[in-house]
Formats: structure tokens, sequence, C-alpha cells
């Protein structure tokens, strides 16, 4: 404003020394001023002649709209409880409520965005559901805030993102590419092979799991030579998941020299060392804790190699402890996800070096009751059921729920509680366990039915 | 009063802890014989002991009672009964004689308080005594008055620069001196310019804002008399002299209306929270302002409505050139509300310079502003609306307006001041969602 400048240095001057002129000042501001008028009083008006002249901002480029549709939002007790869990309440459960109003085609209100993507920026596990709940606002939040760059898996078709993205947009351009055209996947890998980290290299390797085929042979056994130690042994971890791959063959026809069959006993002769050729096929010659060496060569080879018909299992065995060769094969099982196996080596009490939960995941799910009451004698139910996919089928869930009822509340059963709690299917979720009395102390048995009450609510709301 | 929502029914949980066990205690499943009327909820809650815990509480407060011996108030089987309450989880019935007997009981008591505060403001004991107060407050704010215009002369004369290293401590001394004639508005206006003092390069020039703006309060001071009535109780109001609620309610003009809440500033403070809330008449088109103050650490009371919504109510303003403030005389039940008609950036500056004209000394004015969409605008925010004019935003979590907007145009209620707007409230459509 014109003359303000002009007061103000009369003012931090002292009008002593610089008497203030108004001449400068605005005619409007200037006619209101009498003869007597100090500096004050004209700094009053000029204030807000100033105050009163503001003008909006000019040229500011508004932000682009995120194009696409909102789906309809579900009943408001379901959005009070959304709010609830953002807010920290029975958050455990945010995840499921995600998923289900995904499936159910509802969105959500936009204004959870902002603390849905801070709880998901340290939990890559919501960021899909976080992703699928953002919807059109994905990838402009990432766009806004460089915390929420997560959100852009969201849109990875442009190849654009595979040469130049950061490595999330790569990552999720590649999985997406593998999913749809797993040749074209390969191509593109294979394009940019050379001169990629060894920890990308690793990173893509490992994304090649998904729709693995014999056209991938031909490449992985080229990263069998590869500068990495780690990418080599996941390359011959991949070859070996390969049906009918060379390197089965290779597998097969070392085993097949150190295990023979005659007269219904198994025998065995150990390697004596470990070939330049197997160490390419990601052998490790390096001594293993707990076990021979050389049994160790053996087990390796034995779990690298495709699997013989299970009826070996029943023989006896010589030349080594019989436990060895058992837990090759559990390993190769859970590779191959050969039921078959898995059931024989359940069934037989066989040593399974910690993949009992794997096995068990091997199994068709109707198996899994039968086969748990048979386990559970002989380890812990919680461990076994703990690596179960979620949900579980409705018959172990109530297998579990009525083991539970029955348990009174008894410290041991917290653990599988908690487990059962988030993995009991919406089908389950009525089960007479909810009815019964809980006492109001803070046991496992309370907050088991506070969590399957809470569940079933948030399905009816939902639905 | 119609039904709470679940966060009013937190809002009264005396800590984070309670909150989650009232809302353990919220299913139906709990309760029996639980009930509703237009004045209370009551309900038998099944707890650890043999007897059912007895929970009532009366809305009219909210007050509660229950039989447990939690030491928390209110305790969790009460924050329950209200959180199902919010739900629409209880049935409404006739009040049972037991709930009835202590509803009367309060009453009796509640009848009883307001008859010993009633006495306070109307009838005063010895009014000669009373006016011979308020005549001895009148001549030390005056000699308050002489003494701030006599310092302010001083420095313009002196000049302000040095100001930096002891304005700041002359200008709080001021203060208090204005503290002890019984002004606490211009002590107020003092101690926020000393805060500008030596702040960014430009605070010579805000300072003479400041000093200026305080000067013009003491001229009004001292024509009082000539000025038209409504602008002297400005002035009073600015210098700090308060009306008496029970005043405003009986003489303050009235205005009934369905007033829309625009939305809800709360400035949390170690001493004394506040909370500004803004409302819209439908019909009048008036706006207007109701405090609500909470010392340190205790909670302010609930909201009468939701931002977004309409209260239908009789309100009492202050008086004043521009009559803002107001108590609530008289509610009925809230009632939904939709998206309201807002104004372009132009128009909502054109009306803060309409409060201006009315009040100059006015800070804070409440926008409802239409069809802005956001923008960057340096390291802060904007809002731009269709014809390209914008107003910045206060740096304030923007996130929550930005996911809304999707960059798409907006309907924004806020609280607009020099520095900037501060958003309160945006319209999902016609859905309220409070920033």
């Amino acid at each position: 404003m014109r003359g303000w400048d002009g007061l103000v240095s009369s003012a931090l001057l002292g009008t002593d020394r610089r008497p203030p002129t108004f001449d400068d000042l605005p005619p409007a501001v200037r006619e209101q001023l009498s003869d007597e008028a100090g500096l004050l009083d004209a700094a009053a008006l000029a204030t807000l002649y100033k105050r009163a002249g503001r003008l909006p901002l000019r040229g500011i480029e508004p932000l682009p709209v995120a194009e696409g549709e909102d789906r309809p939002l579900p009943r408001p007790n379901a959005i009070r409880r959304l709010t609830a869990m953002v807010a920290g309440f029975q958050t455990a459960a945010l995840g499921e409520w995600l998923r289900v109003a995904e499936a159910k085609g509802w969105g959500i209100p936009p204004e959870h965005l902002p603390a849905l993507a801070d709880y998901a920026r340290g939990r890559a596990e919501y960021r899909p559901l976080v992703i699928a709940a953002a919807g059109r606002r994905a990838a402009w939040l990432a766009e806004l805030n460089p915390e929420w760059r997560f959100l852009h898996e969201a849109v990875s078709d442009d190849p654009e993102l595979w040469t130049h993205g950061n490595s999330l947009q790569r990552r999720a351009w590649f999985r997406r590419l593998r999913e749809r055209d797993p040749a074209a996947a390969l191509e593109a890998l294979r394009e940019v092979w050379p001169t990629e980290s060894a920890a990308t290299r690793l990173e893509f390797l490992g994304a090649l799991k998904a729709g693995l085929s014999g056209a991938d042979e031909e490449f992985l056994e080229s990263a069998l030579d590869d500068r990495s130690k780690d990418v080599r042994r996941l390359a011959a971890d991949l070859l070996a998941r390969i049906e009918g791959s060379q390197y089965g063959v290779r597998m097969a026809e070392r085993v097949a020299a150190h295990l023979t069959e005659s007269q219904g006993v198994l025998a065995v002769t150990l390697p004596q060392r470990v070939t330049k050729a197997m160490e390419r096929d990601g052998i490790d010659p390096q001594a293993h804790p707990g076990l021979g060496r050389r049994a160790w060569w053996l087990k390796q080879l034995v779990a690298a190699a495709p699997l013989p018909a299970p009826d070996v299992l029943q023989l006896p065995v010589e030349g080594v402890a019989a436990e060895v060769l058992q837990a090759a094969w559990a390993e190769a099982a859970v590779r191959e996800q050969n039921a078959e196996w898995a059931r024989a080596l359940l069934r037989s009490d066989a040593s399974t070096d910690g993949r009992t939960s794997e096995l068990l995941r091997v199994l068709p799910e109707e198996e899994w009751p039968a086969a748990l009451e048979h386990l559970r004698t002989t380890t812990d139910l919680s461990e076994l059921v703990g690596g179960l996919p979620v949900p579980w089928p409705v018959p172990l869930a109530v297998l579990v729920l009525d083991l539970l009822s029955k348990a009174g509340t008894a410290r041991s059963w917290a653990r599988l509680a908690s487990i059962a709690a988030r993995a009991v299917p919406p089908e389950a979720l009525h089960h007479p366990i909810t009815r019964e009395p809980t006492g109001e102390e803070d046991t496992w048995r309370l907050r088991l039915v506070e969590t399957l009450n809470f569940r079933r609510e948030m399905y009816e709301e939902l639905s | 009063m119609g039904p709470w929502d679940e966060e009013q029914v937190l809002a009264l949980a005396p800590d984070p802890a309670s909150a989650k066990a009232g809302q353990a205690q919220a299913r139906v499943t709990k309760w029996s014989g639980a009930g509703s009327s237009e004045h209370a909820l009551w309900g038998y809650c099944q707890g650890s002991g043999k007897q059912p815990y007895q929970t009532t509480v009366d809305l009219s407060g909210p007050a509660f009672r229950c039989s447990c011996p939690s030491r928390k108030f209110p305790c969790k089987h009460a924050l329950g009964l209200m959180l199902l309450w919010a739900a629409g989880g209880l049935p409404t019935a006739d009040e049972p004689e037991w709930v009835d007997k202590w509803l009367a009981e309060r009453s009796t008591r509640a009848e009883r308080a307001a008859e010993r505060a009633e006495k306070k403001p109307g009838e005063v004991a010895d009014p000669l005594a009373a006016q011979a107060r308020a005549s001895r407050r009148a001549d030390r704010v005056s000699a308050g008055m002489a003494e701030l215009e006599a310092w302010l002369d001083d420095q313009v004369r002196r000049g302000l620069s040095g100001f930096e290293q002891r304005g700041y401590e002359e200008l709080s001394r001021l203060a208090a001196r204005m503290v002890d004639a019984q002004a606490p508005g211009v002590a107020g206006a003092v101690r926020r310019a000393a805060g500008v003092v030596g702040r960014g390069h430009g605070w010579p020039g805000e300072l003479l804002e400041e000093l200026a703006l305080i000067h013009l309060t003491v001229s009004a001071h001292s024509r009082l008399a000539e000025l038209p009535p409504s602008m002297a109780d400005t002035v009073q109001t600015r210098i700090g002299w308060t009306v008496e609620t029970a005043r405003v309610q009986a003489d303050g003009e009235k205005v009934e209306d369905d007033w829309l809440v625009l939305g809800r500033v709360v400035e949390p403070d170690d001493r004394l929270t506040v909370r500004r809330l803004w409302l819209r008449g439908a019909t009048t088109g008036r706006l207007a302002l109701i405090l609500a103050f909470a010392p340190g650490g205790r909670r302010l009371d609930p909201l009468p409505a939701r931002p977004g919504e309409l209260l239908p109510a009789v309100l009492s303003f202050y008086p004043g050139a521009l009559p803002l403030r107001a108590l609530l005389t008289q509610t009925a039940p809230r009632l939904p509300g939709s998206r309201p008609a807002g104004l372009t950036a132009r128009q909502a500056l054109a009306s803060y310079v309409d409060s201006l004209s009315a009040d100059p000394w006015n800070e804070r004015w409440p926008l409802v502003l239409q069809d802005v969409r956001p923008a960057r605008n340096g390291a802060n925010w904007a809002l731009v609306d269709a014809a390209g004019d914008a107003l910045e935003l206060l740096p304030v979590d923007p996130w929550k307006l930005l996911a809304v907007s999707a960059g798409g145009p907006l309907t924004v209620a806020g609280e607009w001041n020099r520095a900037g707007f501060r958003p309160m409230t945006v319209w999902d459509g016609d859905r309220a969602v409070i920033l």
C-alpha cells in the first residue's frame, strides 16, 4: 500500500526525528484524517484500509482431478466401526473389514484414507487393501505425499515404470506382468538383468516363482553361474520346482547313485565329496551343525531331487539315520506340494525337521481336522494351526472352538485362542462359545468371545 | 434431545481405557431391563458380582449413577449404556420407578441450585454497593487507558527501533499493568503485540498494525459517550468488560432459526481450552459464535449438534456492533442438514470487509466456500475457486481435506483470519466431514 512504508520508518526512527508525512497515503485514507491526527491515527486507518483491500491470490493451479468412480458407502454403523478401528479399537480386525468391504463392493469414506495410509506405511500386508480401498485416490495421494508412495502400486501398466520407476513401482509392474504374461515378464527381466545389482536380481528372480514353467528353465540354468551366491541358490531352488527340468534329471541321477533298494531295504552310500557340478547346482559343501558332513550332502541331494513314490518311506534304511531321509523328503514334499507324500509323512510320524505345519498345509483342507486329531498328541496345537491359511474351513474352526469351549480359562490355551479369534471363518462366528458366560476378568476367553462377536457384528453390518 | 452419536458419548470417557471398556459393554446381550425415555437411560448390567449393576443416565446433564464400585466417572457401564443408545440399541419405554425417583431427586436439587444462582445477576443484594463497584472499576479502566495512551505516544515519539531487545519485556509488563487496571481485553491485545516483536523481517510493520489498533481502542474509549450504543458495547467488550450470561439470556437480541452448524475449532491449552462453534441461520443467514471453555485438563461440554446438522434453536446475542457471540437459549431436537450454499473467494473476502466496517477489530470470520479446489501454494496449500481466485490455508494438517476432494470442487466451511483460512468442515456430497 502506498505510504505505509513511510509510516513504518517514521515509527521506527521516532516522530521526533522523522515527523510522519501523510501525503503519500491513498486519498481515501487522507480524507478521514483530521489536522491533529498523529502517526497512530493514520496507521490505524491505513491498517484497516490494507486489510479491507486484501485480494485473493491469483495464478495458483489447482491439483489435477483423480479420474474414476467412487463406490457407494456402507451403512453408518459399519462406518462407525471403521472409525473406531482406525482410532485404535480392535484394530487387528481392520484388514478383515477392508477385505470384506472390498468384496462386497463398498467404498470407504475418503477422510479415513490418510490414517489408513499411515497405518499401512509400516505394514506391507495392509498395502494392497488400502490401495483397493483408496480406489481412484490411491495414485493421486501417492503423488502428493512422498510418505505414501507405496500407494502407487495401484497403477503399474506403464512400461516406463519398469525402466524409470522406483523399486516399489518396478516390483508391482513386474508382478502384474508376470501374472498376465509370464513369457513377456521373463523377457523384460532378461533385458535389464546384466545391469541390475545383486539385491535387485535376487528380488526379481524370486518374483518368477509365480507362473514358473519350463519356459524359464534356460534362463534359470544360466543364473546358476551368477556372480552372487544368493542368486545361484535361488535359481537352483526354482529349477527344482520345474517338473521334468534338466536340473531335476541331474539330481535324480545323483540320488540314484547313493540310494539303492534291494530285498526290501533301502541301502545308502554317503557321497564322498561335492563336485564342481554339484556345487553349481546349489549343493552347499560347508559343514552343517547337527549333521555329519556327508549326511548333510546327501540330505541336500535328496531334498532337491524329484520325489520317488511314497512307498519308499516304509522301507528300513541302512547307511544313514532314517530321519535324514525323512526330513529331506519332507522338504521336497513341501516344495512339490505333494499331498500324497505329506499324508504319508504325517501318518508315519516321520521326522519332518520342523515342517509339520507346512506339510499339514499341503493336505487338502478337508483332511485337516482328522490330521490334527492325530498330530496334537505329539505337537502343540497352536503351532500346527498357526501356519494354516485363514480363514479356516468351518470343520476346523468348529473343532478348535469346541476344544476351547471345554478348556475353562487355563493359561496354556491362550495362544490357540488368540489365533482362533482371527482365523475362524464368518460362518462359524455364531459358535456356542460366544454365548457362554466369560466373566468380567480379562482372560483369553473374554478376549476370544469379544473378538468373535466384534467380527460377527462387522460381517452383519457389511452384508 | 435426539440420541447422541458415538463420538459425543466417547468424549465423556474419563480416559481412553474407559472408552474401550465402555465399548465392550455396549452390547444388547450384556443388559437386561434396559430402556430409554426422553429424559433418561437405564438398565441392569451383569458384571462379575452376583447382583447385576443398576445403571442410570440422566440425559439433561448428562449425569450418571451406577451401583458398580468403579471410581471412574462416568463408569464403563454408563458409557456402554449410552453407546448402546447412540447405536439405536435401547427400546423406548416409561421410566421404571427407581429411575423416576432418582430423576426427581436430581431435578429438585437442580432447581434449588438454580434459585441460588439466579439471585446473583438479577437481584443484587445491595444495588448501591454494586454501582459503587462498577464506577470504581470504570475509574481504574480510565486510568489504565490514559497510562496506555501515554506509553504509546512516548514509544512513537522515541521510535520502535531497538524493540527487538526491550520490546517483549516492556509490552509484557504493560500487559500486566492492564490486567491490574481491569482491562483484560486490552491486556490480551498488548500481549499479542509482544508476540510480533522480532518475528520475521516484516515485524516493525506488523507491530505498528497491532499498536495502531490498540490506539484505536484507547481513543474510542475516550469518546465512549459519543459512540452509537452498539459500537460502545463493542469497545467495552474489546477492553474486557464482560456481560453476564444471565443478562444476555434475558435482554440479548433473540433470533430463532434452524441453525446450521458450520464447524468448530478447538484450541487446546494447558490452562484453558477454548472451543468456537460457528452457526449460520438457515432462514436468516445470521452468523453466530458459541464459545465453550474448559479449564486445563477438564473436558468441554458435548457439542449441541454435529457440524453439518441443523439445530432448531433460539439464540441470545451478546450486544455489539457486529453481534456474533451468542448463547443457546432454547433448543429443539437437531435435524440432518445438507450441503450448504457458499461463496466465491472474492465474495468471501468482501463479507469479511463488511464485518470490518462494523467492527474494525474483528479478527475471525466464518466462511463457507463453494466450488473450491485444493492447490499447492509454496510449502503450504490454498483453495482455488472456479474463477481462479484463491485463499491460502493456514498450515494445518490438510490430508483429510485433500483426500475428500480427490482434486475435485468442494464446499468447505472454515474460519478466516489474516494469516489464512482454517478449514473446519468439508462436504462430501451431502455428508459433512469434520476436519
